[in-house]
């Protein structure tokens, strides 16, 4: 196992260009997404157009008569929005109060939280789709998917948001509560100044499982306030040779997430894996 | 008002809804699995409503248990997540390995690298089974037509060509089948699942004791038998995660399945309730109760080795 060594030459040449290989392997099926985006349709199936052909943004101009994407972006965007302004409105005084006046029953309260983001949603299936249809007519509304969004990313936001407030001295809150800060005010002047990154964080990766979300949203929603994954999953079989727009539209649905989460990879292990990897 | 009082009702809201988002759908869960309920019945009309005095007892699960669909629903939830879990676990600690030094680029190399995990369930289906997988209009049909034309002109050639006549003509596979687009699923979720179990043991392996590696080394430990008695049992912890929290993820796996398997007969539990919701209710909740079962079962197995680290 001597080439495995740093100090050899294929230690300093060939193990970076290895992980190299490996990257550009596991992004090859963005970016031949992407690549077949900027081809029209019928040169995205043939074979002498698969690296050579003209560009043409066709699929992009087309995008709103061919799929009405823009609708679906728009509620999207409410409703990851709002869902996870929700999340944060609720979550942050909850884990506030957890970090700096854990009780005996604080373990368990989040603990219990946890597990409620591991029952399958699909057993409860049927009561929602019953309870919001028939007994409380709002199926297929913004403020059904918002709620359930929050509700569903609400765990993961407390324990994002409880793991970074620990990190913070407790004299510091303690001796703003010396002063006679009232806790509203706390939580404003003291707490949300120092754990800014931290929530930050937590917004931007609960906005990414928002967006992301595919059970729901699916299932929840018909056309008012369907969502790209359900734009997406509609189109799943494309009857004919659809390839290019398909691309596009799928491209148009995923750029702004990536991006955002190339910006948090680093908070995404603590969120994940709820403070237990450092 | 006292210490006690203030901390309990800033928490309340957030306990308050997931109390009832937890607790009253999966009652109507419960309560449905013990009756019959369907919502069309021309025979039994009085099934349609969900009533006590449709009381079926354990009936509904009796029928789940004796069908065909929730036996094979099983085995392939179990053979989906079963080679998730393990395909991630060795390529994320090959990766991970592989990245953990430096080396120009290393920066974009781990960006290309986390990129899978942010795409989308939904486009990541329609990518994988449409644009990369189809047989004819696919990447694969046409890396597949290319080869067996290179093939073809390769038989033209005087010694090499007897030795490429030898050659088959290559068939695409279609990823459509009830059994291949199971496999089809695996290979979607492992490469949007990768990137995740690579992150998480990198953080890990920053972590690791050096001084012990260089001490290992003088001793002459083989970079092998490093990786296996120090590098591994410091993973051990981060790759329990990994699978645990994986399996909580994938059990529930949907929109692959709905995307790439409709009607095909290829199923996994949550995509069995969905087809039983269609109209038997009963046999959905008690599927969905199933579910449930095996979820905690996990959840439990999680919540202790996470647990403890947690409040520290």
């Amino acid at each position: 196992m001597a080439f495995v060594t740093e100090s050899s030459r294929f230690g300093k040449i060939g193990w970076p260009l290895l992980a190299w290989i490996v990257a550009l392997i596991f992004f090859f099926p963005i970016f031949y997404l992407v690549l077949t985006s900027f081809k029209t349709d019928a040169d995205a199936v043939k074979p002498e157009f698969l690296f050579r052909f003209t560009p043409t943004l066709e699929n992009y101009t087309n995008m709103t008569q061919n799929y009405d994407y823009w609708r679906f972006a728009i509620n999207s965007v409410i409703t990851s929005t709002f869902a996870t302004l929700f999340a944060l409105i609720v979550g942050v005084p909850a884990a506030y109060a957890m970090a700096f006046n854990p009780s005996r029953h604080t373990k368990d309260i989040l603990m219990w939280m946890l597990s409620t983001k591991m029952l399958p949603a699909a057993a409860v299936l049927y009561p929602m789709t019953f309870l919001t249809k028939n007994a409380l007519g709002i199926f297929d509304t913004h403020f059904l998917v918002i709620l359930v969004l929050c509700l569903v990313n609400l765990p993961i936001a407390i324990w994002m948001l409880f793991t970074y407030f620990k990190e913070i001295p407790k004299e510091i809150i303690e001796a703003g509560k010396m002063d006679g800060v009232s806790t509203w005010g706390e939580i404003k002047d003291i707490l949300i100044p120092l754990a800014w990154g931290g929530i930050a964080s937590t917004a931007l990766l609960t906005f990414i499982f928002c967006w992301n979300e595919a059970y729901w949203t699916v299932r929840l929603t018909t056309i008012d306030a369907a969502t790209l994954s359900k734009l997406i999953e509609g189109n799943r079989a494309p009857e004919g040779l659809f390839f290019g727009r398909l691309s596009a539209v799928s491209t148009a649905a995923i750029a702004p997430i990536v991006v955002l989460g190339w910006f948090c990879q680093k908070q995404l292990v603590a969120g994940l894996t709820f403070g237990a990897v450092k | 008002m006292s210490d006690r009082t203030l901390p309990r009702i800033l928490q309340t809201p957030a306990v308050l809804l997931l109390l009832i988002w937890m607790l009253v759908p999966l009652s109507m869960t419960l309560y449905f699995s013990f009756i019959r309920y369907v919502l069309n019945s021309t025979v039994r009309p009085e099934w349609m409503t969900p009533a006590l005095s449709n009381w079926r007892g354990l009936g509904n699960y009796g029928y789940v248990l004796k069908s065909k669909d929730f036996l094979f629903a099983i085995q392939n939830s179990v053979l989906i997540v079963g080679s998730i879990l393990i395909l991630t676990v060795l390529l994320g600690l090959a990766i991970a390995v592989l990245i953990n030094r430096n080396f120009p680029g290393r920066g974009i190399v781990r960006v290309l690298l986390i990129s899978p995990f942010f795409v989308m369930p939904a486009v990541n289906a329609v990518l994988w089974i449409n644009i990369l997988l189809d047989p004819v209009l696919g990447l694969q049909g046409i890396a597949v037509g290319g080869l067996n034309n290179l093939v073809d002109g390769l038989r033209d050639f005087p010694v090499l060509g007897y030795f490429f006549n030898l050659w088959p003509v290559f068939e695409p596979i279609s990823f459509r089948a009830t059994q291949t687009s199971a496999y089809a699923v695996i290979m979607m979720v492992t490469w949007q699942w990768t990137p995740f179990a690579v992150l998480i043991f990198m953080t890990s392996l920053q972590s690791e004791d050096e001084s012990q590696k260089e001490a290992a080394t003088l001793d002459g430990a083989s970079p092998w038998s490093q990786f296996i008695n120090l590098t591994v049992p410091h993973l051990a912890r981060p790759i329990a995660i990994v699978v645990l929290i994986q399996s909580i993820f994938h059990l529930s796996l949907y929109a692959e399945i709905e995307i790439v398997s409709r009607g095909n007969g290829n199923k996994n539990l949550p995509y069995l309730i969905g087809e039983f919701a269609n109209n038997n209710i009963g046999a959905a909740s008690a599927t969905g109760i199933f579910a449930v079962i095996l979820a905690n079962i996990i959840a439990i197995v999680l919540l202790r080795f996470v647990g403890k680290s947690l409040m520290d």
